[in-house]
């Protein structure tokens, strides 16, 4: 890790039932730094991300955030301290524009959302200059200023998975959480994305969790890799190791065996 | 005492019955049915018409209402309601039903029109006067042994059915999860739609036997609704065990009571209607410190599934003024070209309008269904009216501090509810509204024996709008300055918040809104706008009385609103002015047996409506400009060439 650690989840256990959907994982994510999450399906890693963002409460463990403790704290709260994320299934603004995700996004980090005064008054609409930039050079970097007026409701999947990260970097993050940002996406649009990411992280400092399937883009742009399967973690390091490892191989080998099964 | 027990232990027999009913179509199809009350007043009337008017005998009948009608009222409503409304956004989900609920007391009235004139007094199953035994030394007649008897046959048979039969399996599989019931092989539609016939069958049941205790009256079966909802919130909306547990427990509340209430008073009149309020408000208390999860049954039925279709973006410049002005000179011009006669009635349709955007800001914008508006609207009458005619407050004054009081009222039953969903909200907005109407509205200083608080005419800045034309052109400027601000708030930065929690909650708490906060200023918004309204409405009819402000009233205004659209501000304002101008047409120029039609058809519009909830108007006027920029989109995408998105 090149800065301190800015998100890590310490010992985190999550119970559905009496099914163990995560058991006992340990994930560190410092500025600056992409840190990629594989595994099969149903190994837990939208759990561990539902534990990190605050939409599941965990059965055991801690989650840190720039040194504060937040296991208890909602969503918004970790927002505001500075993590971000995107969902696997797509959560859209169904009635919003492209520009109106980043814009809302934009203003609950600058706590213009609670301004009921002013919106009444008619003075709630302006843009801040800070906002105006921030939006502007995220639609740029994302490639979405063409289609910034649209309706996001009648973009492509893949498009829309580019608003989503549009929408989690128009809160000026310190951690952001990518669920799966490529899958949906075409060749051009996911060579666009791991640009973005990459500046992201470098010019800002941004820490990146990336839950992937695509490997290659993953072992790409990640410097620390984790596996987890059935909830645990079968192994973590370099992604040169990880594609060598033979437990890795043995889980996806496994998952796929028994996806291709009749 | 024995008695009383005995009584109580009927009267909830009756409620578990029905609240049964309620869980079970709830669990299976996740429609909360606030229809409920009204299918058992349709079955019971159909009951009671083929026995006292046909002269059927009892077993015919209640096997014919009860057996054959009632299924087959479930069969038709989910085929032809219900069966739409499984993942269609709460909204629509909870307005559709109260549609319903709008429309068949109303569809029964006109089909039997003897229920309006003929007071009769329904006998219970066992007909002359009923033999009493005496078990274990308490005395019971066989009308009560028979509500017992069917309660615990329906409980027995309950419990069997889910543990025990292939049915009751597939029950249980699809409350966990429709769709992967539906890929295991099982046919989820059989399943749902048997549910809603055996809880139809179980509202008609209640409703038969209840006729006998309460009256063949649609109040009283708004009363049967109201207590199976107080033992559905204290079953949580899914057990069936704690939901006949507490069906029993209010109703033995309700009866034994009797022995320590007053004879006059208040609490006589209004403690007993509600007990099931008291109830299930102590409960939502109690389950506060819960998680959320444990409410929420349907977190998979999200508004992404099927969304709707996009609003395209609002005009700019000019074109986007013709719109309100056309609608403003209309409205200004309205006193050259009517009788005064009609200005009045047109007035009180102004302030109802008025009244009105208080549910295009908490249903429209904030996405929540409140059954309460209308009694926050009546806290601000009753404010309004008191100060101004018993202290002598100028009237304009009188008004704005009406409005102020519903403020902190309605945001405290909004903060009871909130944490715990959308569905909770609408319930404990409904048991407010009755604690307030039975408690508080029908006390004598308020109720006047039904006339209510008198209330004059304001006058300011030396202008008396006494005058019917100056008060209505008053009204106007009222409707549009408060429209100006629902307008300012949803182009701001709350209109974006909004939109986004509409849309999917955790993805506007995981950028930092927070959700409950920004749902109880829509909720402290829409509670002035009502406070505002109810003031206006009670000067412009003359007098602030419970009946402009009771539950049966405001369920209507909800529906007629969400069919003229509830998103739509020219919405609120047609169906403000309908609302007063249709009863007065039918009055005038037809005959009386026309009376119910219109309510029937409020009903039903919000029936066939609520699935846009942006309205009929909203389909007419924008249903082209978004085809255009669909086609639009389609075209830049394939100029975009090589580079075709994947699709997913």
């Amino acid at each position: 890790m090149r800065d301190a650690t800015l998100l890590s989840a310490d010992h985190v256990t999550v119970r559905f039932g009496g099914v163990v959907a995560l058991d006992d994982v340990s994930l560190q994510a410092g500025g600056g730094a992409v840190v990629g999450l594989v595994g099969p399906n149903g190994a837990g890693k939208t759990t561990l991300f539902g534990v990190l963002s605050g939409l599941v409460r965990p059965r055991g463990g801690r989650v840190l955030l720039r040194g504060a403790d937040v296991t208890r704290a909602s969503p918004q709260r970790r927002s505001h301290l500075g993590l971000a994320r995107t969902f696997q299934r797509i959560e859209l603004f169904t009635e919003l524009t492209v520009r109106e995700h980043l814009v809302v996004a934009h203003r609950a980090h600058e706590r213009r959302d609670r301004r009921l005064l002013t919106d009444l008054a008619g003075l709630g609409g302006r843009p801040s200059p800070r906002e105006r930039e921030v939006v502007d050079r995220l639609l740029d970097l994302l490639g979405l200023a063409p289609m910034a007026d649209r309706p996001a409701a009648l973009l492509p999947l893949g498009t829309g998975r580019l608003v989503e990260v549009g929408r989690a970097l128009a809160t000026e993050p310190a951690v952001v959480l990518l669920d799966e940002p490529t899958s949906g996406l075409d060749v051009e649009e996911t060579r666009r994305l791991a640009r973005a990411l990459e500046r992201t992280r470098a010019d800002l400092g941004v820490a990146i969790v990336l839950v992937e399937h695509n490997v290659d883009f993953v072992l790409e742009l990640a410097e620390h890799v984790t596996v987890l399967d059935f909830g645990k973690i079968i192994t973590t390091g370099k992604p040169s190791a990880i594609r060598a490892n033979e437990a890795v191989q043995a889980a996806y080998l496994g998952s796929t065996v028994a996806a291709e099964a009749p | 005492m024995n008695a009383l027990i005995v009584a109580g232990l009927v009267l909830g027999s009756i409620y578990a019955i029905s609240a049964l009913g309620l869980v079970l179509t709830y669990t299976a199809s996740r429609v909360f049915n606030f229809a409920h009350g009204a299918i058992a007043y349709f079955i019971a009337v159909f009951y009671y018409w083929l026995h006292t008017r046909h002269g059927w005998s009892v077993p015919a009948a209640a096997f014919v209402s009860i057996g054959v009608v009632s299924p087959l009222l479930g069969l038709f409503l989910w085929a032809a309601l219900f069966r739409r409304l499984a993942y269609a956004p709460p909204i629509v989900r909870f307005v559709s039903t109260v549609g319903l609920w709008v429309a068949l007391p109303a569809i029964v009235k006109v089909a039997f029109p003897f229920t309006k004139s003929e007071i009769f007094e329904p006998e219970g199953f066992i007909e002359g006067s009923p033999s009493v035994f005496h078990i274990f030394g308490v005395a019971i007649n066989a009308n009560q042994l028979v509500v017992l008897i069917a309660a615990a046959v329906v409980a027995a048979g309950l419990s069997l059915l889910i543990r025990g039969t292939p049915l009751g399996l597939s029950i249980r599989a699809t409350v966990d999860s429709p769709r992967v019931a539906g890929i295991s092989g099982m046919n989820t539609s059989l399943v749902t739609a048997s549910s809603w016939m055996l809880g139809t069958t179980l509202a008609g049941l209640a409703g038969v036997l209840l006729a006998p205790i309460l009256g063949l009256a649609d109040i009283q079966f708004t009363l049967l609704l109201v207590a199976s909802l107080g033992a559905v919130v204290i079953a949580r909306m899914t057990s069936l065990p704690l939901a006949f547990g507490g069906a029993l427990l209010i109703g033995l509340v309700q009866e034994v009571s009797r022995k320590w209430l007053p004879n006059s008073g208040v609490l006589a009149k209004g403690f007993r209607p509600s007990i099931p309020f008291i109830v299930m408000l102590v409960f939502l208390l109690a389950y506060q410190g819960l998680q959320r999860e444990r409410f929420e049954v349907d977190t998979r039925a999200t508004s992404q599934e099927h969304p709707e279709a996009p609003a395209p973006p609002p005009l700019r410049g000019w074109r986007a003024a013709i719109g309100p002005l056309f609608v403003a000179g209309v409205l200004f011009s309205v006193p050259l070209w009517l009788s005064d006669f009609w200005v009045g009635v047109v007035s009180q349709g102004m302030a109802l309008a008025i009244l009105f955007l208080t549910f295009t800001v908490v249903t429209g914008e904030g996405g929540m269904v409140s059954l309460g508006q209308m009694t926050l609207a009546g806290i601000g009458g009753f404010t309004a009216a008191k100060l101004a005619t018993d202290s002598g407050w100028p009237i304009g004054w009188a008004l704005l501090t009406g409005a102020l009081v519903a403020v902190p009222v309605g945001m405290l039953v909004a903060g009871l509810s909130l944490r715990l969903g959308d569905l909770y909200l609408a319930l404990a907005t409904l048991a407010f509204s009755q604690l307030v109407e039975n408690l508080v509205f029908a006390r004598d200083d308020f109720d006047n024996f039904g006339t209510g608080v008198e209330i004059g005419r304001p006058g300011f800045f030396g202008i008396d709008f006494d005058d019917p034309a100056l008060f209505y052109l008053l009204l106007v400027v009222v409707f549009c300055v408060v429209a100006l601000l629902v307008l300012n708030l949803r182009r701001g930065t709350s209109g974006l918040v909004f939109a986004s929690m509409r849309s999917s909650e955790p993805a506007s708490a995981t950028i930092g809104i927070s959700i409950v906060r920004s749902k109880m200023l829509a909720f402290a918004a829409s509670a002035f706008i009502a406070g505002l309204g109810g003031g206006l409405y009670a000067v412009a009819i003359g007098r602030a009385a419970p009946a402009s402000f009771n539950l049966l009233t405001g369920i209507v205004w909800l529906a007629i609103v969400v069919t003229w659209g509830v998103r739509s501000i020219v919405g609120a304002l047609i169906a403000g002015i309908i609302f007063v101008v249709a009863p007065q047409l039918v009055s005038l120029y037809l005959s009386e047996g026309w009376t119910d039609v219109p309510t029937m058809l409020f009903g039903l519009g919000a029936i066939a409506l609520a699935r846009e909830p942006r309205g009929v108007l909203f389909d007419v006027v924008n249903q082209h400009r978004l085809r255009r920029l669909r086609r639009q989109t389609r075209r830049e995408e394939r100029a975009a060439g090589a580079t075709a998105p994947v699709p997913a």
